[in-house]
Protein backbone atom coordinates (compact mmCIF):
# COMPACT_ATOMS: atom_id res chain seq x y z
CA UNK A 1 0.00 0.00 0.00
CA UNK A 2 2.63 2.32 -1.04
CA UNK A 3 0.93 5.63 -2.04
CA UNK A 4 4.27 7.30 -3.33
CA UNK A 5 4.80 5.68 -6.61
CA UNK A 6 1.02 6.56 -7.38
CA UNK A 7 2.17 10.47 -7.27
CA UNK A 8 4.78 12.59 -9.06
CA UNK A 9 7.10 15.16 -7.88
CA UNK A 10 9.47 14.32 -4.59
CA UNK A 11 7.50 13.51 -1.47
CA UNK A 12 8.14 12.91 2.24
CA UNK A 13 6.99 9.86 4.28
CA UNK A 14 7.62 7.79 1.12
CA UNK A 15 5.97 4.84 3.39
CA UNK A 16 3.15 6.89 4.68
CA UNK A 17 -0.48 5.85 3.73
CA UNK A 18 -3.87 6.19 4.81
CA UNK A 19 -5.17 3.52 6.80
CA UNK A 20 -8.14 1.85 5.00
CA UNK A 21 -10.32 2.17 7.83
CA UNK A 22 -9.92 6.11 7.84
CA UNK A 23 -11.74 8.34 5.34
CA UNK A 24 -8.90 11.08 4.87
CA UNK A 25 -5.26 11.45 6.11
CA UNK A 26 -6.85 14.45 8.19
CA UNK A 27 -9.12 11.94 10.21
CA UNK A 28 -6.54 9.72 11.01
CA UNK A 29 -4.21 12.76 11.82
CA UNK A 30 -6.52 13.90 14.32
CA UNK A 31 -7.56 10.50 15.66
CA UNK A 32 -4.11 10.00 16.45
CA UNK A 33 -3.75 13.18 18.16
CA UNK A 34 -7.19 12.82 20.40
CA UNK A 35 -5.89 9.96 21.65
CA UNK A 36 -2.94 11.38 22.79
CA UNK A 37 -4.78 14.34 24.13
CA UNK A 38 -6.92 11.68 26.25
CA UNK A 39 -4.19 9.95 27.28
CA UNK A 40 -2.86 13.20 28.76
CA UNK A 41 -6.13 13.95 30.46
CA UNK A 42 -5.11 10.65 32.49
CA UNK A 43 -1.46 12.24 32.97
CA UNK A 44 -3.26 15.27 34.52
CA UNK A 45 -5.44 13.36 36.42
CA UNK A 46 -2.62 11.48 37.74
CA UNK A 47 -0.49 14.28 38.77
CA UNK A 48 -3.49 15.64 40.32
CA UNK A 49 -3.64 13.16 43.13
CA UNK A 50 -0.36 14.32 43.97
CA UNK A 51 -1.09 17.88 43.78
CA UNK A 52 -4.33 16.73 46.03
CA UNK A 53 -1.94 15.27 48.14
CA UNK A 54 0.74 18.24 48.74
CA UNK A 55 -2.33 20.71 49.38
CA UNK A 56 -3.41 18.27 52.26
CA UNK A 57 -0.69 18.07 53.94
CA UNK A 58 0.32 21.53 53.40
CA UNK A 59 -2.75 22.13 55.36
CA UNK A 60 -2.22 19.75 57.94
CA UNK A 61 1.35 20.38 58.93
CA UNK A 62 1.82 24.68 57.47
CA UNK A 63 4.94 25.19 59.76
CA UNK A 64 6.57 22.27 58.54
CA UNK A 65 6.23 22.92 54.72
CA UNK A 66 7.51 26.61 55.20
CA UNK A 67 10.30 25.82 56.87
CA UNK A 68 11.32 22.50 55.00
CA UNK A 69 10.78 24.57 51.76
CA UNK A 70 13.84 26.97 52.41
CA UNK A 71 15.91 23.81 52.13
CA UNK A 72 15.46 23.74 48.53
CA UNK A 73 17.35 25.87 45.99
CA UNK A 74 15.32 27.73 43.96
CA UNK A 75 17.85 28.79 41.71
CA UNK A 76 18.57 25.44 41.06
CA UNK A 77 14.80 24.97 40.38
CA UNK A 78 14.61 28.12 38.42
CA UNK A 79 17.34 26.89 35.98
CA UNK A 80 15.44 23.82 35.58
CA UNK A 81 12.63 25.78 34.59
CA UNK A 82 14.48 27.61 32.24
CA UNK A 83 15.71 24.18 31.11
CA UNK A 84 12.11 23.03 30.56
CA UNK A 85 10.77 25.76 28.76
CA UNK A 86 13.68 26.13 25.95
CA UNK A 87 13.12 22.38 25.82
CA UNK A 88 9.19 23.14 25.14
CA UNK A 89 10.49 25.49 22.26
CA UNK A 90 13.04 23.54 20.98
CA UNK A 91 10.00 20.52 21.12
CA UNK A 92 7.74 23.29 19.14
CA UNK A 93 10.05 23.94 16.60
CA UNK A 94 10.70 20.44 15.96
CA UNK A 95 7.01 20.06 15.13
CA UNK A 96 7.32 22.96 12.86
CA UNK A 97 10.04 21.75 10.72
CA UNK A 98 8.80 18.50 10.61
CA UNK A 99 5.36 20.13 9.06
CA UNK A 100 7.56 22.41 6.60
CA UNK A 101 9.40 18.97 5.85
CA UNK A 102 12.79 20.18 6.79
CA UNK A 103 14.16 16.74 8.33
CA UNK A 104 17.67 18.41 8.99
CA UNK A 105 16.19 21.06 11.48
CA UNK A 106 13.70 18.36 13.09
CA UNK A 107 16.63 16.22 13.79
CA UNK A 108 18.55 19.13 15.23
CA UNK A 109 15.57 20.56 17.71
CA UNK A 110 14.92 16.80 18.29
CA UNK A 111 18.75 16.80 19.57
CA UNK A 112 18.43 20.06 21.02
CA UNK A 113 15.50 18.71 23.22
CA UNK A 114 17.30 15.68 24.64
CA UNK A 115 19.88 17.62 25.69
CA UNK A 116 18.17 20.03 27.25
CA UNK A 117 15.79 16.72 29.13
CA UNK A 118 19.86 15.75 30.27
CA UNK A 119 20.68 18.98 31.53
CA UNK A 120 17.80 18.62 33.49
CA UNK A 121 18.44 15.20 35.04
CA UNK A 122 22.00 16.46 35.70
CA UNK A 123 20.70 19.65 38.00
CA UNK A 124 18.27 17.40 39.49
CA UNK A 125 21.00 14.57 40.37
CA UNK A 126 22.60 17.50 42.30
CA UNK A 127 19.68 18.42 43.88
CA UNK A 128 19.11 14.75 45.24
CA UNK A 129 22.42 13.68 46.35
CA UNK A 130 22.87 17.27 48.74
CA UNK A 131 19.21 16.15 50.08
CA UNK A 132 20.60 12.82 50.87
CA UNK A 133 23.99 14.12 52.28
CA UNK A 134 22.01 16.19 54.34
CA UNK A 135 19.34 13.45 55.38
CA UNK A 136 16.60 15.35 53.88
CA UNK A 137 14.62 12.10 53.06
CA UNK A 138 10.91 10.61 52.87
CA UNK A 139 9.26 10.98 56.33
CA UNK A 140 10.58 7.63 58.15
CA UNK A 141 14.16 8.34 56.79
CA UNK A 142 14.22 11.76 57.53
CA UNK A 143 17.39 12.31 59.73
CA UNK A 144 17.86 16.47 59.08
CA UNK A 145 18.92 18.67 61.92
CA UNK A 146 18.35 21.54 63.28
CA UNK A 147 14.21 21.58 62.45
CA UNK A 148 12.19 23.76 64.39
CA UNK A 149 8.91 22.31 63.42
CA UNK A 150 7.46 19.36 63.97
CA UNK A 151 7.04 17.11 60.38
CA UNK A 152 9.73 18.66 58.26
CA UNK A 153 10.09 14.65 56.80
CA UNK A 154 6.12 14.80 55.37
CA UNK A 155 7.53 17.78 53.15
CA UNK A 156 10.39 15.89 51.89
CA UNK A 157 7.99 13.00 51.29
CA UNK A 158 5.92 14.73 48.81
CA UNK A 159 8.93 16.51 47.39
CA UNK A 160 10.34 13.48 46.60
CA UNK A 161 7.25 11.53 45.22
CA UNK A 162 6.62 14.48 42.99
CA UNK A 163 10.01 15.26 41.64
CA UNK A 164 10.37 11.70 41.24
CA UNK A 165 7.76 11.10 39.13
CA UNK A 166 8.14 14.14 36.87
CA UNK A 167 11.33 12.88 36.72
CA UNK A 168 10.17 9.59 35.63
CA UNK A 169 8.34 10.87 33.42
CA UNK A 170 11.96 13.45 31.62
CA UNK A 171 13.30 10.03 31.52
CA UNK A 172 10.12 8.18 29.38
CA UNK A 173 10.22 11.57 27.57
CA UNK A 174 14.17 11.17 26.14
CA UNK A 175 12.91 7.40 25.28
CA UNK A 176 10.59 8.74 22.92
CA UNK A 177 12.53 11.68 21.69
CA UNK A 178 15.39 9.44 20.82
CA UNK A 179 12.85 7.08 19.01
CA UNK A 180 11.33 9.82 17.16
CA UNK A 181 14.68 11.67 16.21
CA UNK A 182 15.83 7.53 15.03
CA UNK A 183 12.34 7.64 12.98
CA UNK A 184 13.04 11.38 11.82
CA UNK A 185 16.52 10.06 10.74
CA UNK A 186 14.60 7.48 8.45
CA UNK A 187 12.93 10.22 6.76
CA UNK A 188 9.49 9.04 8.11
CA UNK A 189 8.26 12.43 8.98
CA UNK A 190 7.15 14.96 6.56
CA UNK A 191 4.46 17.70 6.05
CA UNK A 192 1.97 14.81 4.98
CA UNK A 193 2.82 12.59 8.60
CA UNK A 194 4.14 13.64 11.35
CA UNK A 195 2.21 13.02 13.52
CA UNK A 196 4.45 10.95 15.81
CA UNK A 197 6.36 14.08 16.34
CA UNK A 198 3.37 15.93 17.10
CA UNK A 199 2.24 13.79 19.72
CA UNK A 200 5.38 13.22 21.59
CA UNK A 201 5.76 16.85 21.23
CA UNK A 202 2.33 17.07 23.59
CA UNK A 203 3.40 14.78 25.88
CA UNK A 204 6.57 16.85 26.17
CA UNK A 205 4.64 20.02 26.87
CA UNK A 206 2.38 18.25 29.51
CA UNK A 207 6.08 17.21 31.16
CA UNK A 208 7.07 21.17 31.24
CA UNK A 209 3.34 22.15 31.52
CA UNK A 210 3.44 20.17 35.78
CA UNK A 211 7.30 21.95 36.12
CA UNK A 212 5.34 25.19 35.67
CA UNK A 213 3.29 23.76 38.74
CA UNK A 214 5.58 22.07 40.93
CA UNK A 215 8.43 24.74 40.77
CA UNK A 216 6.67 27.72 42.78
CA UNK A 217 4.59 25.41 45.03
CA UNK A 218 7.68 23.62 46.30
CA UNK A 219 10.44 25.79 45.70
CA UNK A 220 9.14 29.47 45.33
CA UNK A 221 6.32 29.31 48.18
CA UNK A 222 6.44 26.23 50.38
CA UNK B 1 -5.31 20.73 -0.28
CA UNK B 2 -5.21 20.31 -3.95
CA UNK B 3 -5.98 17.08 -5.68
CA UNK B 4 -2.22 17.54 -6.83
CA UNK B 5 -1.25 15.69 -3.20
CA UNK B 6 -3.80 13.19 -3.64
CA UNK B 7 -2.92 9.67 -2.52
CA UNK B 8 -3.89 6.26 -3.36
CA UNK B 9 -7.41 6.48 -1.89
CA UNK B 10 -7.57 9.83 -3.67
CA UNK B 11 -7.82 11.74 -0.16
CA UNK B 12 -6.29 14.75 0.16
CA UNK B 13 -2.87 14.80 1.92
CA UNK B 14 -2.89 16.36 5.22
CA UNK B 15 -2.36 19.92 5.16
CA UNK B 16 -0.63 21.11 8.31
CA UNK B 17 -1.64 24.27 10.25
CA UNK B 18 2.07 26.09 10.64
CA UNK B 19 2.19 28.49 13.41
CA UNK B 20 4.86 31.40 12.23
CA UNK B 21 8.40 30.91 13.90
CA UNK B 22 7.79 34.66 15.81
CA UNK B 23 4.69 32.99 17.75
CA UNK B 24 6.98 30.70 19.08
CA UNK B 25 9.63 33.38 20.00
CA UNK B 26 7.51 35.31 21.50
CA UNK B 27 5.77 32.61 23.53
CA UNK B 28 9.03 31.52 24.86
CA UNK B 29 9.86 34.89 26.00
CA UNK B 30 6.32 35.24 27.77
CA UNK B 31 7.28 32.49 29.78
CA UNK B 32 10.73 33.27 30.64
CA UNK B 33 9.43 37.00 31.70
CA UNK B 34 6.39 34.98 34.05
CA UNK B 35 9.27 32.78 35.38
CA UNK B 36 11.42 35.96 36.52
CA UNK B 37 8.28 37.66 37.70
CA UNK B 38 6.95 34.45 39.50
CA UNK B 39 10.63 34.15 41.32
CA UNK B 40 10.38 37.90 42.08
CA UNK B 41 7.25 37.98 43.82
CA UNK B 42 7.94 34.76 45.73
CA UNK B 43 10.78 37.09 47.11
CA UNK B 44 8.27 39.46 48.56
CA UNK B 45 6.51 38.25 51.88
CA UNK B 46 2.58 39.40 51.27
CA UNK B 47 1.81 36.31 53.28
CA UNK B 48 1.87 33.17 52.78
CA UNK B 49 -1.55 32.58 51.12
CA UNK B 50 -1.48 35.80 48.91
CA UNK B 51 1.80 34.58 47.34
CA UNK B 52 0.44 30.80 47.15
CA UNK B 53 -2.54 32.57 45.20
CA UNK B 54 -0.12 34.55 42.90
CA UNK B 55 2.35 31.46 42.44
CA UNK B 56 -1.12 29.75 41.36
CA UNK B 57 -1.91 32.67 39.41
CA UNK B 58 1.33 32.87 37.06
CA UNK B 59 1.83 29.55 37.02
CA UNK B 60 -1.96 28.98 35.17
CA UNK B 61 -0.93 31.89 32.97
CA UNK B 62 2.22 30.02 31.90
CA UNK B 63 0.16 26.90 31.38
CA UNK B 64 -2.34 28.50 29.43
CA UNK B 65 0.28 30.08 27.03
CA UNK B 66 2.03 26.81 26.70
CA UNK B 67 -1.55 24.68 26.23
CA UNK B 68 -2.80 27.87 23.33
CA UNK B 69 0.33 28.48 21.55
CA UNK B 70 3.01 25.37 22.16
CA UNK B 71 0.42 22.75 22.03
CA UNK B 72 -1.67 24.47 18.84
CA UNK B 73 -4.89 24.07 21.24
CA UNK B 74 -6.16 28.01 20.01
CA UNK B 75 -5.51 26.93 16.33
CA UNK B 76 -7.17 22.81 17.04
CA UNK B 77 -10.24 21.52 17.13
CA UNK B 78 -12.00 22.97 20.16
CA UNK B 79 -13.22 19.62 20.36
CA UNK B 80 -9.42 18.99 21.83
CA UNK B 81 -9.86 22.31 24.60
CA UNK B 82 -13.28 20.55 25.72
CA UNK B 83 -10.74 17.56 26.63
CA UNK B 84 -8.16 19.46 28.27
CA UNK B 85 -10.32 22.31 29.84
CA UNK B 86 -12.50 19.03 31.35
CA UNK B 87 -9.84 17.05 32.96
CA UNK B 88 -8.89 20.56 34.78
CA UNK B 89 -12.41 21.38 35.76
CA UNK B 90 -12.39 17.92 37.06
CA UNK B 91 -9.00 18.27 38.84
CA UNK B 92 -10.51 21.26 40.95
CA UNK B 93 -13.12 19.82 41.89
CA UNK B 94 -11.37 16.97 43.53
CA UNK B 95 -8.95 19.26 45.15
CA UNK B 96 -11.45 21.82 46.27
CA UNK B 97 -14.32 19.22 47.56
CA UNK B 98 -11.36 17.32 49.13
CA UNK B 99 -10.15 20.84 50.94
CA UNK B 100 -13.68 21.29 52.10
CA UNK B 101 -13.67 18.21 53.72
CA UNK B 102 -10.09 18.08 55.36
CA UNK B 103 -10.59 21.81 56.55
CA UNK B 104 -14.20 21.41 57.90
CA UNK B 105 -13.98 17.95 59.48
CA UNK B 106 -15.06 18.03 62.57
CA UNK B 107 -16.33 21.56 63.07
CA UNK B 108 -19.68 20.64 63.42
CA UNK B 109 -19.45 18.07 65.89
CA UNK B 110 -20.17 20.61 68.65
CA UNK B 111 -23.66 21.30 67.29
CA UNK B 112 -24.40 17.88 66.27
CA UNK B 113 -23.86 17.11 69.60
CA UNK B 114 -26.33 19.55 71.26
CA UNK B 115 -28.37 18.63 68.68
CA UNK B 116 -28.75 14.97 68.03
CA UNK B 117 -30.74 13.85 65.05
CA UNK B 118 -33.23 10.90 65.09
CA UNK B 119 -32.10 8.84 62.23
CA UNK B 120 -35.61 7.97 61.54
CA UNK B 121 -37.34 11.89 61.35
CA UNK B 122 -34.12 13.93 60.27
CA UNK B 123 -35.67 16.92 59.61
CA UNK B 124 -37.47 17.42 62.98
CA UNK B 125 -37.12 20.73 64.69
CA UNK B 126 -34.47 19.77 67.57
CA UNK B 127 -36.26 21.24 70.75
CA UNK B 128 -34.31 23.88 72.54
CA UNK B 129 -33.17 25.06 69.84
CA UNK B 130 -32.28 29.14 71.15
CA UNK B 131 -30.70 27.98 73.66
CA UNK B 132 -27.03 25.67 72.28
CA UNK B 133 -24.40 27.42 72.45
CA UNK B 134 -21.31 26.35 71.10
CA UNK B 135 -18.59 25.35 73.01
CA UNK B 136 -15.80 27.69 73.71
CA UNK B 137 -12.89 25.25 74.50
CA UNK B 138 -12.71 21.60 74.70
CA UNK B 139 -12.95 21.91 78.38
CA UNK B 140 -16.22 23.24 78.32
CA UNK B 141 -17.46 20.05 76.62
CA UNK B 142 -19.73 17.71 78.84
CA UNK B 143 -18.82 13.79 78.03
CA UNK B 144 -20.49 12.18 75.49
CA UNK B 145 -21.59 8.92 74.52
CA UNK B 146 -19.71 8.48 71.60
CA UNK B 147 -16.20 9.72 73.52
CA UNK B 148 -17.12 7.41 75.95
CA UNK B 149 -17.44 4.08 73.47
CA UNK B 150 -13.89 5.35 72.14
CA UNK B 151 -12.78 5.92 75.45
CA UNK B 152 -13.65 2.10 75.97
CA UNK B 153 -12.22 1.10 72.84
CA UNK B 154 -8.95 2.54 73.63
CA UNK B 155 -7.90 2.88 77.45
CA UNK B 156 -5.50 6.01 77.47
CA UNK B 157 -7.99 8.08 75.31
CA UNK B 158 -6.89 11.37 77.36
CA UNK B 159 -10.24 13.20 77.39
CA UNK B 160 -13.57 12.93 76.27
CA UNK B 161 -13.16 16.20 74.75
CA UNK B 162 -10.65 14.46 72.01
CA UNK B 163 -13.67 14.66 69.88
CA UNK B 164 -14.33 18.07 69.23
CA UNK B 165 -10.51 19.16 68.46
CA UNK B 166 -8.41 19.15 65.25
CA UNK B 167 -6.31 16.48 65.89
CA UNK B 168 -3.05 17.60 64.96
CA UNK B 169 -2.24 19.86 62.54
CA UNK B 170 -1.04 23.51 62.89
CA UNK B 171 -4.48 24.78 64.32
CA UNK B 172 -4.80 21.76 66.85
CA UNK B 173 -3.08 21.29 69.39
CA UNK B 174 0.47 19.81 69.40
CA UNK B 175 0.75 16.29 67.83
CA UNK B 176 0.52 14.39 70.93
CA UNK B 177 3.31 11.16 69.49
CA UNK B 178 6.46 11.25 68.33
CA UNK B 179 8.86 8.86 66.10
CA UNK B 180 8.15 6.28 69.24
CA UNK B 181 4.24 7.28 68.95
CA UNK B 182 1.71 4.96 67.58
CA UNK B 183 1.46 4.28 63.36
CA UNK B 184 0.79 6.39 61.08
CA UNK B 185 -2.09 4.21 59.93
CA UNK B 186 -3.67 5.10 63.44
CA UNK B 187 -6.88 6.96 62.73
CA UNK B 188 -8.86 8.45 66.29
CA UNK B 189 -11.97 8.04 66.82
CA UNK B 190 -14.33 11.58 66.87
CA UNK B 191 -17.41 12.13 67.32
CA UNK B 192 -18.49 11.41 63.51
CA UNK B 193 -16.14 9.70 62.15
CA UNK B 194 -12.39 9.71 61.39
CA UNK B 195 -10.26 12.58 61.87
CA UNK B 196 -6.62 13.26 60.12
CA UNK B 197 -4.42 11.05 61.51
CA UNK B 198 -1.84 12.08 64.75
CA UNK B 199 1.88 11.72 63.56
Amino acid sequence: MSAASETAGPKGSPNFHVAHHFDSADTQFDAGRMGVWLFLVTEILFFGGLFCAFFIFRSWYFDSFVEAHHHLDWKLGALNTVFLITSSLTMALAVRSAQVSNQKLTSQMLLATILLACAFLVVKYFEYTHKIHDGLLPAGYFSGQGFTSAHPGVFFSIYFVMTGIHGLHVVIGIGLLLWILFRNMRGEFSSRYYVGVEGVGLYWHLVDLVWIYLFPLLYLVG
Amino acid sequence: MSDAHAHHNNAPDHVPHVTPLPVYMKTFGALVVLTVITVGVSRIKLGTTVNLLIALLIATIKASVVAALFMHLAADHKFHSVIFVSSVVFLLIFVSFTMFDTEARGKADPIERERPKDPKNPFAKPTGLTTVTMPVAPAAAPPTPSAAVSASAAAPEPAPSAGYERVGGPRGPACHCGPGGPALSLMQRDGRGLSRPSL
